[in-house]
């Protein structure tokens, strides 16, 4: 589990050391899209503990749904409906409900329970 | 596994790598934007709305600034017109006033002076045979007029157009004040033509040479001859224009 760790890092330390300039008229539609990653990895991971996880469907779901998000937004934006708002409610939701159930698996895997079944369908 | 990492790991991986790009932007950028700006992201839009509005704003008031200066330009050039003709208003009116007598002037000219005639008066004698006559008084000034005189004055009274020299008992009358004499008549023009005319022959002062009146003339390079102290009223005349 140590090299997708080691990507993180080393995209984080890439984005410090490349210089970027996102404009600032996109700066709303790449922060949704940052959201929107955000949601999916932490999803990932909460598949992945319980023992779910599906490459295809992670990957085309961190790249539908950033790519999505922005867009989404840029339609809001040209319709004159801030549609951001709702992913930003949306992907936020998701984002603490993926949390809250990674922490419970993290603490039943300390505890040793076994794994109750649940409902499928994570991106 | 650890030497011969699967798929799904360098999938994951670079999946990874790429959220963090993105995380690492986006917090780069937005703490940028704050540090540059001070002010939240989320603001940008309506403060754009603000800027443009101010823009356009400024336009405005822009054009308004070059119609403004241009009007500006306009009254410069008309001033400019209008101070030309100021000069040439100022240069005409100074003439006149020249002319009119309302200035004190200098120059070179002559100095009149006519005294009543010393000779004793005997009985049976007129007395005007010894007294300066206001005809005697205005033949010469109207001989001086005549030879080129530019301003002229009798005892300090300026001869100006509506001047007219009037006898009231043993006083002359000029410019409705009373002169005594001697008279002295001063003249700004021409010295030798001022004298000549006066000298002529059957000029005014032969004529009171001739009955033994003192009378000099002399020839001054600089003379001053005083200011029109009265007024002028036009009670019947009226300009034609």
């Amino acid at each position: 589990m140590w090299l997708p760790l080691v990507g993180l890092v080393v995209g984080v330390v890439l984005g410090l050391l490349v210089g970027v300039e996102i404009p600032l008229g996109f700066v709303k539609y790449t922060a949704i899209a940052v959201l929107a990653a955000l949601d999916t990895v932490l999803g990932g991971l909460r598949a992945q503990l319980e023992g779910r996880f599906d490459l295809v469907v992670f990957t085309s779901g961190f790249v539908v749904n950033t790519c999505f998000a922005a867009l989404l937004t840029a339609i809001g934006d040209l319709l004159g409906v801030d549609v951001y708002l709702g992913a930003v409610i949306v992907f936020s939701m998701r984002i603490f409900n993926n949390v809250s159930f990674i922490r419970r698996d993290l603490l039943r895997g300390l505890a040793r329970e076994p794994e109750p079944v649940r409902p499928a369908g994570d991106s | 596994m650890r030497f011969r990492p699967s798929r799904l790991q360098l999938a994951l991986t670079a999946i990874l790598l790429v959220a963090g790009l993105l995380v690492t932007w986006q917090v780069r950028v937005e703490t940028s934007i704050r540090a540059k700006l001070r002010i939240p992201s989320q603001r940008l839009e309506e403060l754009a709305f603000v800027l443009q509005e101010q823009a356009r704003y400024r336009e405005r008031l822009e054009a308004e600034i070059a119609a403004l200066r241009e009007q500006v330009e306009r009254y410069e050039e008309a001033a400019t017109r209008d101070q030309g003709a100021q000069r040439e208003l100022r240069r005409r009116l100074e003439v006149l006033r020249l002319a009119a007598g309302v200035e004190a002037v200098r120059g070179p000219g002559v100095v009149v002076e006519l005294r009543y005639s010393p000779r004793p008066l005997e009985p049976g004698d007129d007395p005007n045979l010894v007294l300066v006559h206001y005809t005697d008084l205005q033949a010469v000034v109207a001989t001086l007029w005549a030879a080129g005189a530019e301003a002229v004055a009798v005892n300090g009274e300026r001869v100006v157009s509506t001047t007219g020299l009037s006898c009231v008992g043993t006083t002359i009358l000029c410019n409705a004040r009373r002169l005594a004499p001697p008279y002295v008549v001063v003249a700004i023009g021409d010295p030798d033509a001022l004298q000549a005319a006066l000298e002529a022959e059957g000029g005014p002062l032969a004529a009171l040479r001739a009955f033994q009146f003192p009378v000099r003339v002399v020839k001054v390079q600089e003379v001053r001859v005083p200011a029109y102290r009265g007024g002028f009223e036009f009670r019947y005349a009226r300009a034609e224009k």
